[in-house]
């Protein structure tokens, strides 16, 4: 059995006196789609901002492809900091897509998608914007490589954050609720992108408000609530009947989005 | 008011533009120097900065001006006038341009930093491709303002002898017993030359990408 | 070069009166500029085009001009068209007009600011324009306009400095009359910019105190 990509461990997670995750083991294997679900204040996103070390667990390690992220834990609960660098080089196996798309707006879409392979992998400028016009190609946007974020929809903003993340080969590809901000006929083309990503094998985390999404891409659901894992498994055992009362409760606000296909 | 006098008073703002954007541009420098200090979370060099940013926002130019003008002698610096007003105006504007970056730095949106982290970006590399130009955009049209305000305030140099604008409307309205004609005329030269100023920091402000509407 | 700071220091009533003068200018015209400015707002908004673009006209020309400009003009102008002033009634018009421009804006601003959606939900309800305006539109416009009111105010603090150059005995004049007098104007400038540095931080502080207890009544972002 190989190396699971990301391995949480007793993740706990506390903001000055609440807490907002309460202990999560979680384990995602190499080219899994796995979606996090649950109501607002679950703790969906703060769970994968710690996997991407954009917050730090209060206690709990995070494993990347076996290498510990952020900090190291003994058995007696002493953390140690990993150093920066150490840090850079695993994050870098690790690609995140946001709810805000975070494009810099300063640069074109093109600028940002060569951005990292020029200061990162310290390419020259043409073969970084060479490759990240393939990026480009390969989410659709190709004719809009010379526009900034500000002329572009939300759905085009997303697609070349896509192709950001994705320019850096990453292993593993986080989305923070992706579509969340956009208007319901661009999500479409950002879920066609994501479909079209989990179809040739990457290992995917997706929080997400879009269920039809997760049963029909997620090969794995896991529903959180309050800070813990309620449920997690494939899609036919979580949303088949008799269902667990608080996802129960979870879907019911959620029927017409996709839910009611599963009934 | 005949022609001659309104000529006198656009030749006086000649120095009155001259001081003011020199006095910008060292100060920009000088802010620049500060916001650097103040960035950078030591002690030794946040202080200082706040210190000075704390004292040149806080005392009013007319007393800071007085205040170098008397005070370089003192110390042993003779210096011409125009060097002490040119002084005092930059250490001023440089206190109220530090204030501005710092208020531009503040609001970059966390996201793009993380989403820079993400992608693999050194903080070194963060704050000078990312940070840095787009905190600049934002401070952009503070710092415009700030140019208009330090043109309005190139008045009181007059108190440390220079003949820019307003010095050369009193002494013509003291000469010509025609106050009113000579210090709206001096007035509408103001208004012109920062109307001027604002125009072009739109079109700077339109031409660059990355300015938020 | 000698420090002495009492031979500064012994010239106390002068330098307080000074003070006072100082004070009262700052006060008393940003009390008025205030009020003057608060019904050039009113009148811009709800007044109608014509008065919009007067007064626009004038808001524009007091803060595109330098304040000692204005200045000369009251006082070294005023007699030309029959108001023969002193330096303080001078100094507190030049202050009032030139605070009210600055104001005026502040208020224009405030009154934007509170969200239209407020305004129609009172209206729905039946509230009639007096009451929305009472009840509604101030006190949330009061919230959004108290920062920028209080900064205004330091600047005209600042600005009452200027007033000495048409000879009112505030304390700039006053201390560097001192300062001539004593053949101390280090002494004497050094004191004054103490005094305006600690005032400023002072209100500085206090406003800063005002703004954060009045952020929870902000919920809506601003």
């Amino acid at each position: 059995m190989s190396l699971p990509a990301i391995a949480v461990r007793n993740l706990v997670k506390t903001f000055g006196d609440t807490t907002v995750l309460h202990g999560i083991d979680l384990e995602i294997p190499q080219g899994q789609v796995s979606c996090l679900i649950g109501p607002s204040g679950s703790g969906k996103s703060t769970l994968l901002r710690c996997m991407a070390f954009l917050e730090e667990a209060t206690s709990g390690t995070i494993s990347v492809n076996g290498e510990v992220l952020g900090f190291t834990e003994t058995a007696q609960g002493v953390r140690e900091r990993i150093s920066a660098s150490a840090n850079r080089a695993i994050r870098a196996q690790i690609g995140m897509v946001f709810q805000q798309f975070n494009l810099w707006p300063h640069m074109t879409a093109l600028g940002n998608v060569s951005e990292a392979l020029k200061m990162v992998q310290k390419m020259s400028r043409k073969q970084a914007e060479e490759l990240a016009m393939a990026q480009l190609v390969k989410v659709g946007l190709e004719s809009r490589a010379g526009h900034y974020p500000s002329q572009l929809s939300g759905g085009q903003q997303q697609r070349v954050a896509i192709a950001r993340a994705l320019a850096m080969k990453p292993k593993i590809m986080l989305f923070d609720e992706p579509t969340s901000s956009l208007d319901p006929e661009l999500t479409g083309e950002v879920l066609n992108v994501m479909r079209d990503l989990a179809a040739e094998g990457m290992t995917m985390v997706v929080v997400s408000h879009e269920i039809g999404f997760a049963a029909t891409v997620g090969q794995n659901i896991t529903f959180l609530d309050h800070g813990k894992v309620q449920f997690s498994g494939p899609p036919q055992e979580v949303f088949k009947k008799p269902r667990n009362p608080r996802l129960e409760q979870f879907l019911d606000t959620y029927l017409d989005r996709g839910a009611s296909m599963l009934l | 008011m005949s022609l001659k006098l309104f000529e006198l008073l656009l030749q006086a703002s000649i120095y009155t533009v001259t001081i003011s954007v020199v006095s910008i541009l060292i100060g920009f420098s000088i802010a620049i120097m500060l916001s650097g200090m103040l960035l950078s979370k030591t002690p030794i060099f946040v202080l200082p900065a706040q210190i000075f940013i704390s004292f040149f926002r806080g005392v009013p130019l007319l007393v800071q001006l007085l205040l170098i003008y008397n005070l370089l002698p003192a110390i042993g610096l003779n210096v011409p006038s125009i060097v002490a007003a040119i002084a005092g105006m930059s250490l001023c504007t440089a206190a109220y341009q530090a204030e501005n970056l710092r208020g531009g730095f503040a609001s970059v949106p966390v996201g793009l930093i993380e989403s820079a982290e993400m992608v693999g970006l050194t903080p070194d590399q963060i704050f000078r491709r990312i940070k840095a130009p787009i905190a600049l955009r934002l401070t952009f049209p503070a710092l415009v303002n700030e140019a208009i305000l330090i043109l309005k305030a190139s008045s009181l140099v007059s108190v440390v002898g220079i003949i820019e604008l307003t010095r050369m409307a009193q002494d013509l309205a003291g000469s010509t017993f025609l106050p009113l004609q000579i210090f709206a005329a001096a007035g509408l030269i103001y208004l012109v030359i920062n109307w001027i100023v604002a125009l072009a920091g739109g079109l700077i402000e339109r031409s660059l990408p990355g300015v938020p509407r | 070069m000698t420090f002495d700071i009492n031979v500064i220091l012994d010239q106390m009533p002068q330098i307080i009166s000074g003070a006072g003068v100082t004070l009262l200018t700052w006060i008393v015209g940003t009390i008025c500029a205030v009020i003057i400015g608060f019904f050039v707002a009113v009148g811009r908004r709800f007044g109608g085009m014509l008065l919009d673009n007067v007064l626009g006209f004038a808001v524009a020309i007091l803060r595109g001009t330098p304040f000692l400009i204005q200045i000369f003009l009251v006082y070294y102008g005023g007699p030309f068209i029959g108001l023969s002033l002193d330096p303080i009634p001078a100094g507190l018009i030049g202050i009032s007009i030139y605070g009210a421009a600055y104001y005026s804006e502040i208020f224009r601003s405030g009154f934007l600011a509170v969200p239209k959606g407020h305004i129609e939900a009172g209206e729905c309800v039946g509230m009639t324009q007096g009451q929305i305006i009472r009840r509604i539109l101030l006190p949330e416009m009061t919230m959004l306009v108290l920062p920028p009111s209080l900064n205004m105010a330091v600047l005209l603090m600042k600005e009452t400095a200027v007033l000495s150059i048409i000879t009112v005995p505030e304390l700039t004049a006053t201390l560097s009359a001192i300062g001539a007098q004593q053949y101390a104007f280090v002494e004497a400038l050094s004191v004054l910019a103490l005094f305006y540095w600690v005032l400023v931080e002072i209100t500085g502080r206090l406003g800063h105190f005002v703004e954060t207890k009045l952020t929870r009544f902000r919920f809506f972002n601003a």
